[in-house]
């Protein structure tokens, strides 16, 4: 497996704080990668150390087989570091024009499809000193893709977004990834929404890499299957120790393979199953237990 | 490539309307606006004075009334267009483009698409055009200025930009260029180490004014106006020196022995320094605090 991103003992310190405390990470080639971590675990001083904004204190970091600040590698990258701002008097569509030229493409054929991609064809000629904060992020992803990059850095893409914003969002990153064939990078508070849109995350806390894995993998991890049944008493008698009551319905503690196993038992036993399905541990959980965040109530949702 | 880098940030300036106005037109404006109302208002002087007469000759030599020579005039502005008001007007535009990134915070947008060099060099080259461009403007309105003053006091005109004159108007026209650039240099060294706009603006005008006091500063120390000291310190004068020696004549015969060479290099050093500074602090500058 290819990495784009490849991280040795990267470390920065801003006087005393170590925002990054001996990295070492791999990010494969091809599909979304989520960096995960609470404010200030060092994601936003990875990606601009890999955009070559600020200089590491130790440690090596390549970017696409070169090394940081390597003019000729960064240019596979395209990136959105935070909200993006850019000169008022420009509207969107010269904003693309002026960054296009910044990377040497003279042609402006491609700035209507990235405009259409990201939703803001009818605003391409309005001046974005009257844009929204969603529709900067729109821009912004347009703007980090206008140059063609085989590696897309996206720090907090949906920030400021309306829920249908998201939604297009989460569709066009997943589609850069799987149709495009882009390695995606994408920072991101939203827990659910990574874990709906990445093929595989890591997570800082302080700086350092605390866990890192496929998100399917990480969140199999205490699965159970979730059964709405009546009568509740006979399933807990086949479930045994397996069975743990969670007011109207019964968790099974058991693997996915076994499931079939289970299902016979029950309507042998004469238990009406109206419902099914699996319970993982979310990235929420993960995240919380990794990071010893203070966790909200609510931390089980559907898998 | 640097060709980029120029290209992107010349289309950035040709949006930015009203930086452009303000660089370019403010100034050519309001001189043609005040030359031709002064004009006017002579004429119409002039005319109470004489009602229905004619002016007698002999004042009108005196008043210097006869044939306007537009070879002179634009000889005459090429070697004044660093002028206080041209310069403060430039370094507007060029404070713009120097901060113009710290203040929007764009320089995130754009530090992976090409190396930092190529970024600040095409920032001074589209700085190099628009100084040329503004006094491509400003002598324009000189043109303007003198064609309405033909008008108005019935002047005849005559206009021979050759030879000498010709030489004498490019060698101006290229130190006043060269003495902009050296205030825009300061004025990127400045947005780079403090990436600020007010900053750009005001650092280099600072230093302008400081320059007008050097001489006075200079002498009761017992440093003459052409010793070495004096010169590197003050570019203004050495620049005034080699402007002596183009002019020829008078001007160049007064100049004091070995002073050119001086003038030359003082010229030299307050233009690479501020660039070389500039280049190598935004080399290993943090960027991530716009």
């Amino acid at each position: 497996m290819t990495a784009v991103i490849e991280t040795r003992g990267l470390t920065k310190t801003y006087g005393t704080v170590r925002a990054l405390d001996g990295l070492d990470l791999s990010i494969p080639r091809g599909g979304v990668y989520g960096v995960l971590g609470p404010n200030g675990a060092g994601k936003s001083t990875l990606f601009r150390i890999l955009l070559g904004l600020i200089r590491p204190t130790d440690g090596t970091a390549n970017i696409m087989n070169g090394p940081v600040g390597d003019i000729a590698h960064m240019r596979l990258t395209g990136s959105m570091i935070e909200t993006p701002r850019y000169p008022p008097y420009m509207t969107a569509r010269q904003v693309l024009r002026w960054l296009a030229l910044e990377h040497g493409i003279a042609g402006t054929a491609d700035i209507p499809l990235w405009l259409d991609r990201v939703g803001l064809s009818e605003a391409a000629d309005r001046k974005v000193r009257g844009f929204s904060v969603g529709m900067m992020q729109r821009l912004g992803v347009a703007a980090a893709l206008i140059s063609k990059p085989e590696l897309i850095i996206l720090d907090e893409p949906t920030s400021g977004m309306d829920p249908p914003g998201i939604q297009e969002m989460r569709a066009l990153i997943r589609s850069l990834a799987h149709d495009d064939g882009l390695t995606v990078i994408l920072a991101s508070h939203q827990l659910l929404e990574v874990q709906r849109v990445c093929d595989r995350v890591a997570i800082l806390n302080k700086g350092r890499l605390v866990r890192e894995g496929a998100v399917s993998e990480l969140t199999a991890v205490g699965e159970r299957l979730r059964l709405t049944l009546s009568p509740i008493g006979d399933a807990m008698i086949v479930l045994g120790d397996k069975g743990s009551v969670d007011g109207d319905v019964v968790l099974a503690d058991i693997k996915r393979h076994e499931a079939p196993d289970l299902f016979r038992a029950l309507i042998e036993k004469g238990v009406d199953v109206t419902e099914a399905r699996w319970v993982g541990t979310d990235l929420e959980a993960i995240f919380f237990t990794e990071t010893g965040a203070v966790q909200a109530p609510e931390t089980i949702h559907a898998g | 490539m640097l060709v980029d880098a120029i290209r992107a940030e010349g289309f950035r300036l040709s949006k930015n309307k009203t930086g452009l106005f303000w660089s370019l037109a403010f100034v050519p404006i309001i001189s043609v606006a005040i030359g031709a109302l002064t004009s006017f208002v002579l004429k119409g002087s002039e005319t109470k004075i004489l009602g229905d007469e004619k002016m007698p000759e002999e004042l009108k030599a005196a008043l210097g009334r006869g044939t306007l020579d537009m070879a002179d005039a634009l000889v005459s502005a090429a070697g004044n267009l660093a002028n206080p008001l041209v310069l403060l007007f430039v370094l507007i535009g060029a404070a713009t483009l120097y901060a113009g990134d710290y203040r929007w915070e764009t320089w995130r947008l754009i530090s992976a698409r090409n190396s930092r060099v190529n970024l600040l060099l095409a920032k001074l080259a589209v700085v190099a055009g628009l100084a040329l461009a503004a006094m491509g403007f400003m002598l324009m309105a000189g043109v303007i200025e003198n064609l309405i003053k033909a008008a108005v006091f019935e002047r005849s005109l005559t206009f021979a930009l050759t030879g000498e004159k010709a030489l004498q108007f490019a060698g101006f026209a290229s130190l006043s260029w060269l003495r902009i650039l050296q205030f825009t240099m300061m004025g990127m060294l400045a947005a780079v180490v403090t990436r600020s706009l007010l900053a750009a603006l005001f650092v280099p005008l600072v230093f302008g004014i400081a320059q007008f006091f050097t001489p006075q500063m200079l002498l009761p120390m017992g440093v003459l106006p052409d010793a070495w000291l004096s010169i590197l310190v003050n570019p203004g004068a050495a620049t005034d020196a080699i402007q002596a020696a183009i002019a020829g004549g008078v001007r160049a015969a007064a100049l004091p022995d070995g002073l050119l060479p001086k003038a030359w290099i003082s010229v030299g050093l307050w233009t690479l320094l501020p660039l070389a500074g500039a280049l190598a602090w935004f080399r290993k500058q943090d960027l991530s605090k716009e």
